[in-house]
C-alpha cells in the first residue's frame, strides 16, 4: 500500500523532525522575545502573537490531517491510517486548547477582557469540542471497527467548522483583526513576520515529531493488547482442553 | 530508556541556559526603577524608570519634545526634564516608562525617551503555558513508548506465538 510506503518512509526521518523543531522553536523565540521590534500600538504584548499564531494554525493543520486520513480510513478500511487519525486528534485538541489559552491571556491586555463571544474565538471552540468529542466517542465504542468509522465521520462532518473559523473575521464584525498573511498579500513588516515564520515552521515540525511518537505510542499499546489477549485465550483452551 | 534521558536532560540545559539569557537581557534593557529606586541608588547609566506624571505639573512646550514635570509612584517623587523627539504620549496623569540618565547634581532625571508601559507578565505566562505543557506531553509520550518497547521485548510476545 503506497501510505504505509509513505509513512515508513517519513518515519526515518523523525529524527531530523525534531532537531529541526528544536532549532527552529529556539530561533524564533530568540527573534520573537529579542530580536523583533514592539508594535506600534500594542507595544511589547504583540510578542504573545509569536506563539499564540504558531500554535493556532498548527491545530487547524492537524484538523485537515484527521479529516483527510478519515476520509483515507473510509475509503480504504486501512487500520495504519485510523491509528494516525486516532493520535491527530489527540495532538490536536492539545495544540487548540493551548491556542485558546495564549488567546486569552493576549486578549485581556489588547481587548480588555479574557473572553468574548466572538465569531472567530467560538468556531474555534466548537473545534475543540469536535476534537474532545471525537476523543471520547472512541473510549465509549468497544468494537475497534465501529469505533474507528464513527469517528471518522465525525471527524468529517466536524470538517464544516473549518471554512467558519478562516472566514469568521470577513463575514462578521469581530474582535479578532483579519489575517496578516494571506493570499491578498502581507500587511506585516519583516522584522516580524520573520520570527513568526520561524515558530509557524517550527511548530509544524514539533506537531509531525509528535504525531510520530503518538502514533508509535498507539500502535505499540494496541500490539501489546492484542498479543496478550491471544496468549491469554490460548492458556484458556490449554486448560480447557481434555 | 537512558538515552532518552540524556536527550531530555539537554534539552532542559539547553532551555535553562535560554531562560537564564533571557532573564539577564530583561535585567540590562527591559527592567524599570521607580523614582523611590532611582533616589535612593543614584544610577550613573541609563536607567528605564516607571512612573506617573504628576497632575499640574507639567509644563513647557511639550509639543515641541522639551517639558519639565513631576514623576511620582508610591508618594515618591522625582523631577524630570524630558528632552527627545516630540512625544505621543506625555500627559498628566499618564503613566509611562522614562529612558534617561539621572544627575545627581541638580536632582533631576534627564528623560530622552518615553516609552508605553510594558505587560511582560502576560508575554511570560503565554510562552510558559505555549510551551511548557507541549514539552511535558511530548516527554510523557516517547518515556512511554520506551517503556512500551521493554515490555515487548521483556515478555516476547514479538516472538511468533
Amino acid at each position: 500500500m503506497i501510505i504505509h510506503r509513505v509513512i515508513r518512509k517519513v518515519q526515518r526521518f523523525q529524527g531530523w523532525f525534531g532537531g529541526g523543531a528544536a532549532l527552529c522553536i529556539i530561533a524564533g523565540l530568540y527573534l520573537g522575545l529579542i530580536g523583533s521590534p514592539p508594535d506600534y500600538y500594542q507595544g511589547e504584548v504583540v510578542r504573545i502573537m509569536y506563539i499564540h499564531v504558531p500554535l493556532a494554525h498548527t491545530s487547524l493543520f492537524a484538523y485537515i490531517v484527521l479529516s483527510i486520513g478519515s476520509m483515507w480510513y473510509l475509503w480504504k478500511r486501512d487500520p495504519i491510517v485510523d491509528n494516525m487519525c486516532h493520535a491527530v486528534a489527540a495532538l490536536g485538541a492539545i495544540f487548540t486548547t493551548l491556542a485558546l489559552a495564549t488567546g486569552m491571556i493576549w486578549g485581556k491586555p489588547t481587548w480588555n477582557t479574557w473572553w468574548t463571544w466572538d465569531a472567530r474565538l467560538t468556531s474555534y471552540t466548537v473545534m475543540l469540542l469536535i476534537l474532545i468529542g471525537y476523543l471520547m466517542l472512541r473510549t465509549f465504542i468497544d468494537d475497534p471497527e465501529k469505533e474507528a468509522r464513527y469517528a471518522a465521520v465525525l471527524a468529517i462532518l466536524g470538517l464544516v467548522d473549518l471554512p467558519i473559523i478562516h472566514f469568521s473575521v470577513e463575514w462578521w464584525r469581530t474582535l479578532h483583526q483579519p489575517q496578516s498573511i494571506s493570499m491578498r498579500g502581507v500587511s506585516i513588516s519583516s522584522g516580524i513576520l520573520v520570527p513568526l515564520l520561524c515558530m509557524s515552521i517550527g511548530m509544524t515540525l514539533l506537531f509531525s515529531y509528535m504525531l510520530m511518537v503518538r502514533t508509535q505510542l498507539l500502535y505499540l499499546d494496541r500490539l501489546l493488547h492484542a498479543k496478550k489477549g491471544r496468549l491469554l485465550s490460548q492458556f484458556h483452551m490449554s486448560k480447557t482442553d481434555p | 530508556m537512558t538515552s532518552l534521558y540524556i536527550r531530555w536532560g539537554g534539552l532542559l540545559i539547553v532551555a535553562m541556559v535560554l531562560t537564564g539569557l533571557t532573564y539577564s537581557h530583561y535585567q540590562q534593557h527591559l527592567a524599570t526603577l521607580s523614582p523611590k529606586q532611582v533616589n535612593e541608588q543614584n544610577p550613573s547609566q541609563e536607567v528605564r524608570v516607571l512612573g506617573m506624571v504628576r497632575g499640574g505639573t507639567l509644563k513647557g512646550n511639550v509639543a515641541g519634545g522639551d517639558a519639565t514635570f513631576a514623576l511620582v509612584e508610591n508618594n515618591t517623587t522625582i523631577p524630570v526634564h524630558y528632552h527627545g523627539p516630540p512625544p505621543d504620549n506625555l500627559r498628566e496623569l499618564k503613566t509611562l516608562i522614562l529612558i534617561g540618565k539621572w544627575n545627581s547634581s541638580d536632582n533631576v532625571f534627564e528623560a530622552r525617551d518615553i516609552g508605553l508601559v510594558t505587560n511582560y507578565g502576560f508575554v511570560v505566562g503565554a510562552y510558559l503555558i505555549g510551551l511548557i505543557p507541549l514539552g511535558i506531553f511530548l516527554f510523557a509520550m516517547s518515556r512511554r513508548v520506551g517503556l512500551l518497547y521493554e515490555e515487548i521485548k521483556a515478555s516476547k510476545l514479538y516472538q511468533e506465538e
